[in-house]
């Protein structure tokens, strides 16, 4: 078991009027390889959930073992660490520092792993030619375009080898073909053995995935298995 | 990550926003830089002051005293005959005095007028005028000059009133430029005077090169009646000075004893040395350093605040980026280093520009108020005002990116 979390909570406003109950008693397991599309309407809870699991937020309560550890039980510097070797995020809105080059950009998480200089060089421009963008290595991000900018976030996001990838809206600031292209690049890094998390309020672009958990109200309605079709 | 990335990012932060750097280093430079200047300006008048008052003569006591109802130099006699009793304790004495008449001085075609009061224009250059000094044969010791060439007065042409002098620098180079003035006469009203020798410059202030020494007793012919009542007594040392004033304290003390409001009835008289006028001229300028050293500490606080503020909008400009460094694993440490030394570089480098400016800024300040060519201010204050504004970067430096670095990965990232 890769990811098992036992009645996760995040409220805000606890006891106050005002109070909101963004995860209310989340219970979910995935599995080493899994293809996982968490579906659900926008304030549904699915990107409080991505940010739980992915450590850039600490629930209410409830348990959550990562590779059978307590998450919730770790320091600041430990999670940091697994934010760093574990977990490879690619956000909506790409997130890449405005002032590095892509290549820079990709480095970035290599330099907090300590890899030395020379080494990580190469694994950068490994992992920028894997998402097609290593002849545009010393670009920076405003001279990119979307799609492009987010192929260098999924570079940056693998240049690590995590054991898991999540994937917060990766297609939806881009056009169709696009999106359908970055999913290629998901559906790669799946089949090579990584577990892939794609959050989604497209029915389209979770129909991509191998399961699909449906979340609603902070909530869980449903989690099926699903068959699709990769040509 | 370690030291060296940190520094690296850093650099990158700085050079990436060019504007924002400058300005930080703006508050810095201009402490630092007025820091130097002040103090290293208060310094230089300070050690120029020091410098006037050795010229002028360490252990110097000017002993005054006049009698109301003494007509014919008694009082001033006994005053010169207690003092050469005090043999043990002064190296020397002289009057304290100068012809007070106008004196036409003249030498081959060259004239110079001392005292002319009808023909000084409003423009009258009085650092240039000639002084004529009524001195003893210990003229020269009392007054630190020393002999370039020639030979004092000596006793016999005091006693003698031989018509002879000695030259200061300045009144040599007026009258005889680079010639050798021994031997040679010069007139005075008039009447010749054989000139013995010639000071040495004391490059202070011109005024002091520029007098001419005849013996003491030509007061009564070329000063017309007036008495001589001031002395300038050099003593031994430091300490024969303090025990030789007061013994001239307690002498005049009798000679003028006070009534019962603390008035003498039948005189007055005054002893006093450089060394305690020295002493509170160091202790005021010691005390103008303190005040303009405040003002510029408090400049260079400003720079500090100045630093913070930047810093602190920065990191809400930043916090995203911050909150993207930490998704992608980096440890509050790594954010707080990269913060620290950023705001260590950017005042090490204001600091550094600081210092130049302040170098020039003395440079200048020194050839401006103090005529020195080529002032520079202490390392002492250099490396003092560099390494405070280093440490004010830290300082300042710390809290933004204990801030920065405390926000939740998701929080930060929310920022906009």
């Amino acid at each position: 078991m890769l990811i098992d979390i036992h009645d996760l909570y995040k409220i805000y406003n606890e006891g106050k009027e005002s109070e909101v109950r963004a995860l209310d008693g989340v219970s979910l397991q995935i599995d080493k390889g899994e293809f996982v599309a968490i579906v659900g309407q926008s304030g549904s809870g699915k990107s409080t959930l991505m940010n739980v699991l992915g450590c850039l937020d600490i629930p209410t309560y409830g348990d959550y073992y990562l590779n059978g550890t307590d998450v919730t039980a770790l320091s600041d510097k430990e999670l940091a660490h697994i934010r760093n070797r574990e977990i490879g995020f690619i956000f909506q809105g790409y997130n890449l520092i405005q002032e590095l080059d892509a290549l820079e950009n990709v480095t970035l998480p290599l330099i907090y792993q300590g890899v030395s200089v020379w080494e990580r060089e190469d694994i950068a421009m490994e992992a920028l030619a894997k998402v097609g963008m290593d002849s545009r290595a010393h670009h920076r991000p405003s001279e990119m375009s979307g799609g492009q900018q987010q192929r260098v976030a999924i570079a940056r996001a693998i240049a690590t080898h995590p054991n898991i990838i999540m994937a917060d809206e990766p297609t939806g600031a881009l056009d169709s073909k696009t999106g359908r292209h970055v999913l290629e690049i998901l559906r790669d890094l799946y089949r090579s053995g990584t577990t892939i998390l794609l959050i989604t309020h497209d029915d389209g672009i979770a129909s991509t995935a191998k399961r699909v958990v449906r979340l609603s109200d902070g909530k869980i309605i449903a989690d099926h298995p699903q068959e699709v079709d990769w040509e | 990550m370690n030291l060296w990335q940190a520094f690296k990012m850093a650099f990158k932060s700085i050079s990436m926003k060019k504007t924002r750097s400058f300005l930080t280093m703006l508050g810095i430079i201009i402490g630092v830089a007025s820091v130097v200047i002040m103090v290293s300006v208060v310094q230089g008048q300070n050690r120029k002051n020091m410098e006037y008052f050795e010229k002028m003569g360490d252990n110097k006591i000017s002993v005054s005293a006049y009698s109301y109802y003494d007509t014919n130099n008694e009082t001033s006699q006994k005053l010169y005959d207690y003092c050469l009793s005090l043999s043990n304790l002064i190296a020397g004495i002289t009057p304290n005095a100068e012809v007070g008449n106008k004196v036409i001085i003249q030498y081959g075609a060259k004239t110079l007028a001392v005292n002319d009061w009808e023909n000084m224009g409003p423009n009258f250059d009085w650092n240039s005028m000639m002084h004529v000094k009524l001195g003893s044969d210990q003229f020269g010791v009392c007054n630190n000059y020393t002999l370039a060439g020639g030979r004092e007065i000596s006793y016999l042409d005091i006693e003698k009133t031989n018509s002879v002098c000695v030259l200061g620098a300045g009144a040599k180079e007026a009258l005889f430029g680079y010639t050798d003035p021994v031997g040679e006469t010069i007139t005075l009203n008039g009447q010749p005077f054989l000139v013995l020798g010639y000071y040495e410059a004391m490059e202070l202030y011109s005024d002091l090169d520029n007098i001419i020494v005849i013996p003491y007793t030509f007061n009564r012919s070329m000063n017309g009646n007036s008495t001589i009542n001031s002395y300038v007594v050099k003593a031994k040392s430091a300490q024969a000075t303090v025990e030789a004033m007061t013994r001239l304290d307690a002498f005049l003390g009798g000679m003028f004893p006070k009534n019962d409001q603390g008035y003498c009835e039948n005189g007055d008289y005054q002893v006093y040395s450089d060394n305690s006028y020295a002493q509170n001229m160091k202790s005021q300028s010691n005390m103008q350093a303190l005040v303009l050293g405040a003002i510029a500490g408090i400049s260079l606080l400003v720079g500090g605040i100045g630093i913070m503020n930047i810093m602190l909008v920065t990191v809400t400009e930043r916090t995203r980026e911050i909150g993207i460094r930490k998704a992608i694993g980096a440890e509050r440490k790594s954010i707080i280093t990269q913060f620290l030394i950023e705001a260590a570089v950017i005042c090490s480098i204001g600091g550094l520009i600081g210092i130049g400016i302040g170098c020039v800024g003395t440079l200048i300040a020194g050839k401006l108020l103090l005529q020195e060519t080529s002032m520079l201010p202490s390392a002492f204050i250099t490396v003092g005002a560099f390494l405070f504004s280093v440490v004010l970067g830290i300082i300042f430096g710390m809290y933004p990116a204990i801030k920065a670095s405390g926000l939740q990965p998701v929080v930060a990232l929310r920022a906009e």
